[in-house]
């Protein structure tokens, strides 16, 4: 009850402190801003982004096709004559003459002739939709039916194709046939409705849905029946720039929480507040507080005005959480402003990436769910999502947000707040302080399992990352980091302790803190894996970041050794071997993976 | 004003960047960006045009065709990326669920000139890499038959659209993300980073108490505030053209590169003005950065809704397609300048005389 009252007491104070601070000058400026930026933002969806008006030069001798041409602002139209066209030539990207468009060879000028393409295969469509014969215009509906492949959705990743059909022969199916029924011959769906999708799809001719006109044509909403142009794997970017609204209220908040935890350090403000008789943790919680609720009430208030399902909130929680956490402890790290900008605008960017690229592939691949915000896409989408993909996507962050906050609450005190040293030694330090030198070895054992998390999202980072290159190139530049991420979680802790303690590394402790350490990692690993993780480690991609499940006996064999090896490096060498004795034991943990997992070697 | 106070203090500000290793996070975060940039190039490129993947690989795909005889039959026979069987259908879904088939298209017994639809049943694996590059393969076949239909339908038709034929163009799909979108972005970011630097630069003066030391040397606040100022400019055109040359080594090719920096220095000392003013304005950083991004945002808007404004001539520039009225734009953001940079210079003698009167 007392850590409750505590709590309520120090989030009143910070609501206080925030508003008197706010208050006289920033607020009304602030009303008038968003009175602002609502008018501007009205005024710039109706005028349009003017962003890329004028790239492409055309030229055209009919002046119909002017007019439709210029309907599009990214083409300055020039109407000539045929003959002064040619002699004109080099000056446009593409001429059109008597119905056939030119293109003058270029980059630029392909881009335009696609561009150009994409207008007329729209307006040609808004021509058609107004057809009174809809099925003169569009003859031809694609039904699409998905079939759940009876084999692990990685086997394509893994480079595998589907198996080529010897010969000329049909492949013939394994197993009992089951009976498809023949599907019926007549759409299941009016003409008239068919017409309101289609005019719907055709006019969406935002400034945004050019890109989506890049990508896809395809109209969720249309179910099934597809006309062939609208055949590809539909970019949900609408839905992607909602989830921009949701996450974007949060940076800010959490910026106010990261200069309020800032502010309480600058002159020694907070002195005051860490001398009262209140545990740091009801410290921290209730200067969070305020921020919790704010944020949450922002999402709920857009969730409302958008009349989107209440759903959306459940993955935007841990988000939140995340943010809050890494906001805490980036305004305890840093020593000045400048470091607080430039490390939280870094924090942003890696964890808008984190969270933002997986979701566009959210309809295509399974991979994308390593995002929460796919969640709140599918829901938006009208998608159905199962409490196991909730775990499979937020787990990484309650865990890791958890943990962060432990790191704060324990290093939350006067002579780390307050002192001036550079970011990475206060970074060692903050880890010093919940290594408790009294158990040292169990200590190494909890630091290694509890950095899991940490390297799995960093991991998962690296696969969305190289997921993408060309085959060699991803497996190569994964297994790389990989070993490489594991071998810095691993090392760090060791690291830790030798810079406190440089005596303590006797042989024999030596070898027990290495032992700690790859108990410790190996258990946290195969926790988590069997916790959410089984869908990616089943890949190839997945035995080199998560090692096979099998046998437990090698990989507790390749942690020991290669920790050994920085270890040794340390005692040897002193602190400049740490990156040496890294650089090796990832050399060393590359073997074992292309050795053991992928069997290059035998 | 002396031009050796003034750069005294710049060389104060680059010494602490440099000392906290922040200019080394800047640094990581460009790289950071230029990967995940080609990332989402080539992601999005394979994943959405597989004519880019075909260039690393190609390869036919086996599909099976049920039902009726169509022209789709011929289409898929004759096109390079197919190997067709025809097969019945229940038998073709299960070696398509056993992945020994990428698709299996049905064929309806619809004439073509009926008055119904044809509907074409289309079966590809769910959750599927490659089924979406086999999607955007048949829609080709498809899209080539549903001409062919429109054709033997085409009496049918009240009105024909405006004949236009466009070639076939290879690739250039990504050209307007490129130069339209990415790189005024990455051009312009130096500045709004710039501009988030000089608040924290002056508001730290107020918020730590340095001020006052700082003034009782020979340097005068007004110098103080320019020298500040100058530091956060010359960041801009550093980084502005660090992206250029990243980009350029990526083997986009990008003209005008010194207009485009003389239009980014330009702007970005707009920029870097205004949050100056809202720092010595404000004196504390919370409020002066949550005023400047909201403004920054209004800003930014404002111009994108207007043609020719700097960010869309930044892409014209790229594209090396500017006209004479980049001179115009030119001329107006450097009046904006003055206006912003006497300003500037008033506000901060105001403050400084009256910290001398108190």
């Amino acid at each position: 009850m007392g850590m409750l009252a505590d709590i309520a007491t120090i989030a009143r104070w910070e609501v206080k402190k925030s508003f008197s601070l706010m208050g006289r000058n920033v607020l009304p400026v602030a009303v008038i801003f968003f009175v602002l930026l609502v008018l501007v933002t009205g005024f710039t969806a109706q005028t349009g982004l003017h962003l890329q008006d004028g790239m492409y030069t055309v030229g055209v001798d009919d002046p119909q096709v002017g007019a439709l041409l210029a309907s599009d602002a990214r083409f300055s139209v020039y109407v000539m004559d045929a003959p002064s066209l040619s002699t004109h030539r080099d000056q446009f990207d593409v001429i059109v003459v008597q119905g056939r468009a030119a293109g003058s060879g270029t980059e630029k000028a392909n881009s335009a002739l696609n561009t150009l393409s994409r207008d007329y295969a729209k307006y040609v469509n808004s021509v058609y939709d107004s057809e009174s014969d809809l099925f003169a215009a569009y003859p031809l509906w694609i039904d699409t039916q998905s079939v759940t492949s009876e084999l692990t959705f990685l086997s394509t990743q893994s480079g595998q194709y589907v198996s080529a059909a010897p010969g000329r022969a049909p492949p013939v199916p394994t197993g009992v046939v089951q009976n498809v029924p023949t599907p019926s011959p007549t759409l299941s769906v009016t003409e008239d409705q068919l017409r309101q999708e289609l005019v719907q799809s055709n006019t969406q001719n935002t400034q945004i849905s050019r890109y989506t006109d890049v990508l896809s044509s395809g109209n969720p909403a249309m179910g099934t029946f597809k006309t062939p142009s609208q055949l590809s794997p539909p970019l949900p970017f609408d839905s992607i720039i909602l989830v921009f609204v949701f996450i974007f209220p949060l940076y800010f908040t959490s910026q106010f929480f990261m200069m309020s935890i800032m502010n309480e350090r600058i002159e020694r403000k907070g002195e005051v507040l860490l001398s009262t008789p209140v545990r740091t943790a009801s410290i921290i919680l209730g200067k969070m507080l305020p921020y919790f609720l704010g944020m949450a009430a922002i999402c709920a208030g857009l969730t409302l005005y958008l009349k989107a399902s209440p759903l959306i909130l459940l993955p935007l929680i841990p988000i939140i959480f995340f943010f809050l956490a890494n906001a805490l402890l980036i305004g305890m790290l840093s020593r000045s402003f400048k470091e607080l900008s430039f490390i939280s605008i870094f924090f942003s960017t890696v964890a808008t990436s984190y969270l933002f690229f997986p979701s566009i592939f959210a309809n295509v691949h399974i991979i994308s769910l390593i995002s929460p915000l796919t969640l709140i896409v599918l829901t938006l989408q009208g998608t159905a999502w199962t409490a196991t993909d909730y775990l499979y996507s937020t787990s990484l962050f309650w865990l890791t947000s958890a943990i962060l906050f432990y790191i704060a609450a324990k290093n939350f005190k006067e002579e780390r707040l307050f002192s001036e040293k550079r970011l990475l030694t206060r970074a060692r330090e903050f880890l010093s302080e919940i290594l408790p030198r009294e158990h040292p070895f169990l200590s190494l054992f909890l630091l290694a399992g509890f950095s899991i998390p940490f390297v799995f999202m960093v991991q998962m980072m690296c696969l969305v990352l190289f997921f993408n290159l060309p085959m060699p190139w991803s497996l190569v530049f994964l297994l790389l980091f990989a070993a490489l991420i594991e071998e810095i979680a691993k090392g760090i802790g060791i690291y830790t302790l030798f810079v406190r303690n440089p005596a303590f590394f006797t042989w024999k402790n030596l070898v027990l803190a290495c032992g700690a350490t790859a108990l410790g990692f190996l258990t946290g690993e195969k926790l988590l894996l069997f916790a959410t993780l089984t869908q990616i480690s089943d890949s190839v991609f997945g035995s080199i970041l998560f090692l096979s499940l099998g046998s437990l006996w090698l990989p507790f064999l390749l942690h020991f050794g290669c920790v050994l090896i920085v270890a040794c490096c340390l005692k040897y060498g002193g602190r400049k071997w740490f990156v040496a004795g890294l650089l090796i034991a990832m050399l060393v943990h590359c073997l074992y993976n292309l050795y053991f997992i992928l069997g290059w070697l035998s | 004003m002396k031009a050796k106070h003034l750069s005294i203090i710049a060389k104060k500000e680059f010494r602490g960047l440099f000392n906290e290793r922040t200019i080394l996070l800047a640094v990581l975060l460009q790289l950071f960006i230029a990967l995940f940039s080609s990332f989402l190039m080539v992601g999005l490129t394979s994943m959405y045009d597989p004519s880019s993947l075909s260039r690393y690989s190609h390869f036919r795909y086996n599909v099976a065709y049920a039902g009726n005889e169509s022209d789709v039959l011929v289409y898929l026979r004759t096109s390079p990326d197919f190997r067709v069987y025809r097969m019945d259908l229940s038998t073709a879904v299960a070696a398509l669920q056993q992945r020994k088939l990428a698709a299996v298209i049905y064929v309806p017994d619809t004439r073509p000139d009926a008055a119904d639809p044809v509907k074409i049943t289309l079966y590809t694996l769910e959750n599927d890499l490659q089924s979406a590059i086999v999607d955007v393969k048949l829609k080709d076949v498809f899209l080539k038959y549903e001409s062919t239909l429109r054709q033997v339908r085409a009496g049918r038709l009240d009105e024909q659209p405006l004949p236009l034929q466009v070639p076939a163009s290879t690739g250039g799909d990504f050209y307007e993300f490129v130069y339209g979108l990415l790189i005024p972005l990455l051009v312009f970011m130096p500045a709004i980073i710039s501009s988030a630097l000089v608040i924290d630069l002056v508001t730290e003066e107020y918020q730590h108490e340095t001020l006052e030391t700082l003034i009782s040397t020979p340097v005068t606040f007004t110098e103080m505030v320019w020298g500040k100022v100058l530091a956060c400019e010359l960041l801009v055109p550093i980084q502005a053209g660090a992206w250029l040359v990243l980009l350029m080594i990526n083997g986009i090719a990008i003209q005008n590169p010194g207009l485009i920096l003389l239009h980014v220095v330009v702007t970005s000392l707009i920029l870097i003005l205004l949050g100056t003013l809202v720092a010595l304005h404000y004196r504390e950083r919370t409020a002066a950065q949550f005023i400047f991004s909201t403004g920054l945002v209004i800003v930014i808007l404002l111009s994108l809704a207007l043609p020719s404004n700097p960010l869309n001539l930044l892409a014209r520039l790229a594209v090396g397609s500017a006209g004479p009225e980049q001179w115009v734009v030119l001329g107006i953001t450097t009046v904006v300048l003055l206006v912003l940079g006497y300003t500037t210079q008033k506000y901060a003698e105001k403050i400084a005389g009256s910290a001398h009167a108190g």
